[in-house]
């Protein structure tokens, strides 16, 4: 027993030393953005400033191209969101539902789509936007989404193969038709996995740099994270504010995480079982 | 077909032939309509790509003038290339030191926390936020602690009396600091599949475990580790095949925004995609950088193979 106590001790000493590492380095990051430059700057640093700098924070709305770089990572990620749930719920529930032609031959291609790293295809997709007139246009970074990644397919299949059958005799006896089932009867069933795939898609989108690196090269079309990046030329001398813009980047995927923490966790927790 | 039965079976269903047989057939052209996105998805971005750079890996292509058919050209110059060497070299010592480090402590994390603690959703939190960080975040996070003029770390080293280091700005150091940085921002997320694969291990086997009086570590060998080997296995995959392609955090982390700074001081953290990215999007060699694609897809290839080898000859499913 006294054995037991002391193990759970340590457990906890262990998991709260963890938690510091995790924890202390972003409220160091916090305090610098909260720094006039010459704090920021000072040897030996200063953990915590003299006066908290939140104009800070202010400033970065002001200055350069900070608002547009977020009103082009929410384009992007909204039409993402809206892509990946229409596509993916739709073919999802084909692959879930329907009996139609080639379908097994079709799901093992989406199988074998998933084991293709996009390294091996990031050249074409470039040539393909190239040859669109879609480069150094926001329209690459979204149009994908709309045409089901296997990810999303699988989310969402599981999804509906998980709903009974009885609820689908019923629609089929008055006469709808597959599409009428799905909208009206298997979507709205299907939401709190909705609700993982939106989470889902809208971190990626949120946090992408890659896509944005090949695609875009007027700063005007930069999303957040390259933009805060591109900032470093021209903010010489107030790069704290920098650092105040990441955080600013930040607090959308952080609201939405605390508000909704399950799906994230399940979402990662889920792709272990697969 | 199954369907068609049971209905058969059903005493109004006879009253109905010819709209039954009209909806069956109706089914399979809704199934092919809602499936249409994935198959324009599959032809034009998946298998036309995949097709055409391996065409490409065989050219030569600068985008302006069409693809020349080069042979192995690209794949001779390859093996010439010192800087392709130095970044495959640099992968693989990241994903050695990465995926080991990053599995055994997210292991050991997901173990302890799988206690029953009190507040496990407060630490479990704690450990997720970095994961849901951009790494533009984290260059600023990171920056704080491992800034070389006036980081915390270098603050810290020199009260001990100690030199001050400069981090990523340091060949030797450049590589292990950002496979710290990367564990450090991705053991959450490994930690929550452990933890899922945690509790489906059934607690019976423990208290058997106990009854044979085994103790916690004897029964973390003997019992955890055997039942979480799939978990494992899977870890160990994502992690290999994602730290191959690793791209955003070394550019991010040593560029800071700018390509030509990215890899580090003399090409220290130079990896394959970094080099693939220069050759292709910089100098406009899609010729060369397909082939060096293929390389790197052929290597995934042959450790997603490896693995699920290994995982049909010794790992324990229940």
């Amino acid at each position: 027993m006294k054995h037991k106590r002391w193990s759970r001790a340590a457990a906890y000493l262990a998991i709260a030393i963890s938690s510091l590492i995790m924890i202390v380095p972003f409220v160091t990051t916090l305090m610098n953005s909260l720094k006039t430059y010459k704090e920021y700057t000072s040897v030996p640093p200063r953990w915590i400033p003299e006066t908290l700098q939140w104009s800070n924070y202010a400033k970065v709305l002001e200055l350069g191209n900070f608002g547009q770089y977020t009103l082009n990572s929410l384009y992007v990620a909204a039409l993402s969101v809206a892509g990946a749930v229409f596509s993916c719920s739709l073919v999802g529930y084909a692959f879930a539902r329907l009996r139609f032609p080639m379908k097994s031959a079709l799901f093992v291609m989406v199988l074998g789509t998933m084991m293709i790293p996009p390294v091996v295809i990031i050249i074409p997709h470039f040539i393909i936007f190239n040859n669109m007139r879609l480069l150094d246009t926001l329209t690459p970074l979204w149009v994908i989404e709309w045409l089901a990644q296997p990810f999303g397919i699988f989310l969402m299949r599981q999804a509906f193969m998980n709903i009974p059958k009885e609820y689908e005799e019923s629609a089929k006896m008055e006469g709808c038709n597959p599409f009428q089932i799905y909208l009206r009867i298997f979507v709205p069933m299907a939401n709190p996995t909705i609700a993982t795939l939106v989470i889902f898609t809208f971190m990626g989108k949120w946090n992408e740099i890659l896509a944005p690196v090949i695609y875009l090269t007027t700063n005007e079309k930069f999303t957040l994270p390259i933009g805060i990046l591109s900032l470093g030329g021209q903010w010489v001398g107030n790069e704290q504010l920098m650092v105040a813009a990441a955080l600013i980047s930040l607090i959308p995927i952080l609201a939405l995480f605390l508000f909704a923490e399950k799906y994230f966790v399940q979402n990662h927790a889920s792709s272990g079982i697969k | 077909m199954d369907q068609t039965i049971k209905q058969a079976g059903r005493p109004d269903s006879r009253a109905f032939p010819a709209a039954r047989r009209k909806r069956f057939s109706s089914e399979g052209r809704w199934g092919l309509i809602m499936v249409s996105p994935y198959l324009i998805h599959f032809f034009v971005f998946v298998a036309g790509p995949l097709a055409a750079s391996l065409y490409f890996s065989f050219s030569d292509y600068d985008m302006l003038n069409p693809p020349k058919w080069a042979g192995l050209d690209n794949f001779a110059r390859m093996a010439d290339d010192p800087l392709f060497w130095r970044s495959l070299w640099n992968t693989l010592y990241f994903a050695v030191l990465f995926v080991p480090l990053q599995t055994l402590l997210a292991l050991v994390l997901a173990v302890v926390l799988n206690q029953k603690l009190k507040g496990l959703k407060w630490f479990r939190m704690a450990h997720f936020i970095p994961v849901i960080s951009s790494w533009t975040v984290i260059l600023y996070v990171a920056d704080a602690i491992f800034n070389p003029r006036f980081g915390m770390a270098n603050a810290l080293l020199t009260r001990l009396g100690l030199d001050p280091q400069r981090w990523l700005q340091d060949e030797a150091l450049a590589i292990p600091l950002l496979v710290i940085i990367a564990v450090w921002k991705g053991i959450g997320y490994i930690m929550v599949i452990y933890l899922a694969g945690l509790q489906s291990v059934p607690g019976d086997l423990y208290e058997a475990g106990e009854i044979d009086g085994a103790g916690a570590l004897r029964k973390f060998k003997s019992i955890t580790l055997p039942m979480i080997s799939p978990t494992t296995f899977l870890v160990v995959i994502m992690s290999t095949i994602s730290t191959f392609q690793a791209f955003e955090q070394i550019y991010v982390l040593t560029g800071r925004g700018d390509m030509g700074s990215a890899g580090g001081p003399n090409n220290a953290a130079m990896v394959l995609m970094l080099d693939l990215y220069r050759e292709g999007f910089t100098y406009m060699r899609m010729g060369y950088a397909s082939a060096i694609a293929w390389v790197l897809f052929m290597i995934l290839f042959a450790l997603t193979m490896l693995q699920l080898w290994g995982q049909k000859k010794w790992v324990h499913y229940d």
